[in-house]
């Protein structure tokens, strides 16, 4: 293999499994990357630690775990840290987008979102990183 | 993957209509488990705050999902929904009876927009639902904040002293993954041995993440060494990890279920593919059956076994395919359930419904066909059967009418059961109004079978009487054709004062069936078996002519036949004698003569699509092994056809 572009690893985490498809195939059209998916907090938890992941799209609302507990989560470990974390929740209002900034979300997206201000945004963080 | 335009976002979106209309009914079935169980609760302060936080989440799910796909009114309408149960959440209002109303006439009109939608129709309007909802509020200014849901309290414990908390841990790896096991697993194989108090996600010292989760169980050490098998350590939870700390996760009872969707076409596809294999068999089996005479005696048995193990082994395939196909009929009758507490009080009649057999499984496909029919059944019975309370208790009847919704299989059938305790079918009182519609001759005495047939026939009732209730477009002539259409058939049985039953019957699956293959001059054609009561010989003297009508003598009475070679216009010969198959219920049965009957077999069934190849009598065609095509006959349409040319 020449010259092995690095791919990224995008998970989608989502309690709906059509959002979760919707986002993918808005991400399909970014270069070298792959999505995985989660429906919980705690699977999103879980593929973390069992693969590489470079960015996360998360929405707030889930079962067993909350995203804003993902955020805190993934935040306060060393090796998750650095992990750039798109928000993207179904109609917020401030207080749920300044509390996900502050916890440390890097864009706070609202849903119905548009797929390619998506695409951009994802792309944008992962060049940055 | 450029092709895309991403400024057409309504284009974008629509690829995921079939996701969306799937999953939209997947939630609008568990809001309508959650809103029964809801009902009990009206007036108290103790609302069971996991059904509440499963409610939430499908509205909060279905106003994301609606909005992507640019349904505004699903959407505003699941929001105005969401906030109220929001609210009861906090506990900023109780919810009352109007309130609760409210929730479950918001939910039957958001199904209405989405089906609206789904069937290209327009959309209802759902601003007066929403002003309800909205009077039943607390702050209709709408302090609408989206803040993490306040933990929940921790599972009561009200297991007895034997139980021992354990705090699990489990470490994931990419190997366990592989073999299944994850969070979800370990998860719900916990739920199965005790309590799931909680579960959260850990950094151990080395790194690595893991999952701790709390669980009381009776179940003693030994009992948990499969878990250590894979990878997971117990150890008896510490007496200060059962905290109430903010970090206690809301350990909710549905598990995420391990469920792939499909679309049911590519199920219909694999039918289709095991169709073919099963006409192959066939032929193999024909093959091998001309082959006994050249072949050696040994060879040719295990060439023959060989064959037979792959015909069981088809039928097996057969099999888990069909039971992919099958969903639990309790998700309708909760619907039901849904529609009669809806009639109920616009009519103010008491009703209980009594649902059994919900576990019984049925074909997707004929669940979407019956749908409506059912529906139809059951509005009847609670706008014509059940009588009012008033009327129940002058004639001394208990005040709650019962309407009993059962399931059943029975054999390659399920039967389906919707009774009532009300008044009746008035025998005379059908007899008059057919009888003044030209629909009857007025005679004295007729079974329920009879009064069925009366009820079903098209024009028996009337526009201005479909109200409300049991309209809708939908007549019992339509709930008889979509039953016969499907294979299936209806029954009645009713006695005034008493109550009213019918009872549906339809065959499990519909791809493929048993038929009898009849030759009639030289043409084969097959009989699905289901429809055939008997098959006799019959000696041409015994027939007579009356009326223009051929008849046999059959069981102390006659039988009207119905020569097969006259309805399609084919020549036939006089035989000694020839065979008739007896189709139909007891008392409107009728012979189809054939020539002969040359076997049985497994057929394939397909519908002929075609409207120029479209005929009455034919309900498709199937494939012999010998690669020739043979035309189904539809019973139900050939006794039709015999009834219209009598007179």
């Amino acid at each position: 293999m020449p010259d092995e572009l690095k791919t990224n690893n995008i998970l989608v985490v989502d309690d709906s499994p059509t959002m979760r498809r919707m986002v993918i195939t808005s991400l399909g059209s970014l270069r070298l990357v792959k999505s995985t998916q989660a429906g919980s907090g705690l699977e999103a938890i879980e593929r973390l630690a069992i693969g590489p992941v470079d960015l996360m799209v998360l929405d707030l609302n889930m079962p067993d775990m909350h995203g804003m507990e993902v955020i805190d989560f993934v935040r306060s470990h060393q090796a998750y840290r650095d992990i750039p974390i798109v928000v993207l929740t179904t109609k917020g209002d401030d207080a749920s987008r300044t509390e996900a900034l502050a916890a440390g979300a890097n864009r706070y997206l609202t849903k119905p979102f548009d797929p390619r201000q998506l695409a951009d945004i994802v792309g944008s963080l992962l060049k940055a990183n | 993957m450029d092709t895309q335009n991403p400024d057409n976002r309504g284009e974008f979106f629509h690829q995921f209509l079939d996701d969306y209309y799937a999953e939209c009914d997947e939630h609008l079935v568990s809001i309508r488990r959650s809103l029964v169980t809801l009902e009990d609760e009206v007036d108290t302060r103790t609302i069971d705050r996991p059904v509440l936080d499963n409610l939430f989440r499908s509205f909060h799910t279905l106003k994301g999902i609606s909005g992507m796909v640019g349904l505004g009114a699903a959407e505003q309408l699941a929001h105005h929904l969401e906030s109220y149960l929001r609210e009861l959440r906090e506990g900023s209002v109780v919810l009352s009876e109007p309130g609760f109303e409210a929730l479950s006439a918001g939910v039957s009109q958001l199904e209405g927009v989405i089906n609206a939608r789904h069937h290209d129709q327009p959309v209802p309007s759902i601003d007066e639902i929403v002003e309800r909802l909205q009077a039943v509020s607390s702050d209709s200014a709408g302090a609408n904040s989206e803040t993490a849901p306040t933990s929940a309290p921790e599972t009561a414990e009200n297991h007895a002293a034997t139980t021992t908390r354990w705090q699990v841990e489990f470490t994931p790896t990419a190997e366990l993954a592989g073999r299944g096991v994850n969070v979800n697993s370990v998860r719900s194989r916990l739920q199965e041995i005790g309590n799931l108090i909680r579960a959260k996600p850990i950094v151990k010292s080395a790194g690595e993440i893991a999952f701790e989760f709390i669980v009381a169980t009776i179940a003693d050490k030994n009992a948990l060494a499969s878990f250590e098998a894979d990878g997971l350590t117990f150890k008896p939870a510490p007496v200060e990890s059962a905290p109430r700390v903010k970090d206690s996760q809301p350990v909710s009872t549905i598990t995420p279920a391990t469920i792939v969707r499909v679309d049911l076409d590519r199920l219909d596809e694999l039918m289709r593919i095991i169709g073919e294999l099963v006409n192959s068999r066939t032929r193999l089996e024909d093959q091998v059956a001309e082959l006994k005479r050249v072949t050696p005696a040994a060879l040719w048995r295990s060439l023959e076994e060989t064959s037979q193990s792959m015909g069981r082994q088809l039928r097996d395939l057969r099999e888990s395919v069909m039971r992919v196909r099958m969903v639990q009929i309790g998700e309708i009758f909760e619907r039901m359930t849904f529609v009669v507490r809806d009639l109920a009080r616009e009519s103010g009649k008491k009703i209980i419904v009594q649902l059994s057999g919900g576990e019984t499984e049925i074909d997707k496909f004929l669940v979407e066909r019956m749908m409506d029919p059912l529906m139809h059944l059951v509005r009847n019975a609670v706008s014509h059967g059940l009588e009012t309370v008033a009327e129940r208790e002058a004639q001394g009847k208990r005040s709650e009418g019962l309407l009993s919704l059962s399931a059943m299989t029975a054999g390659e059938m399920i039967v389906i059961k919707i009774a009532d305790d009300g008044r009746g079918i008035d025998r005379n009182f059908v007899l008059a109004r057919a009888t003044a519609r030209g629909l009857s001759h007025g005679n004295a005495e007729i079974d329920d079978a009879a009064l069925l047939e009366l009820i079903c026939t098209p024009g028996f009732s009337t526009r201005d009487e479909a109200d409300r209730g049991s309209g809708r477009g939908v007549g019992m002539d339509v709930v008889k054709k979509a039953t016969e259409e499907l294979g299936g058939r209806m029954l009645l049985a009713t006695k005034v004062g008493q109550g009213t039953s019918f009872t549906i019957e339809l065959p499990l699956t519909l791809a493929i069936a048993e038929a009898l293959i009849v030759s009639v001059n030289g043409q084969r054609f097959a009989v699905p078996q289901s429809a055939v009561r008997e098959v006799l010989e019959v000696e041409s003297a015994s027939t007579k002519v009356l009326e223009n009508n051929e008849i046999i003598p059959y069981r102390g009475k006659v039988l009207p036949l119905l020569r097969l070679a006259r309805v399609f216009e084919m020549n036939y010969k006089r035989a000694d004698s020839f065979h008739v198959l007896v189709i139909g219920e007891e008392t409107n049965a009728m012979g189809l003569a054939v020539d002969r009957i040359l076997g049985q077999r497994e057929i394939v069934v397909r519908a002929i699509k075609d409207p120029l190849a479209q005929s009455k009598g034919i309900a498709g065609a199937t494939e012999l092994g010998d690669r020739r095509v043979v035309l189904i006959l539809d019973t139900t349409a050939l006794r039709q056809l015999a009834v219209t040319s009598k007179h």
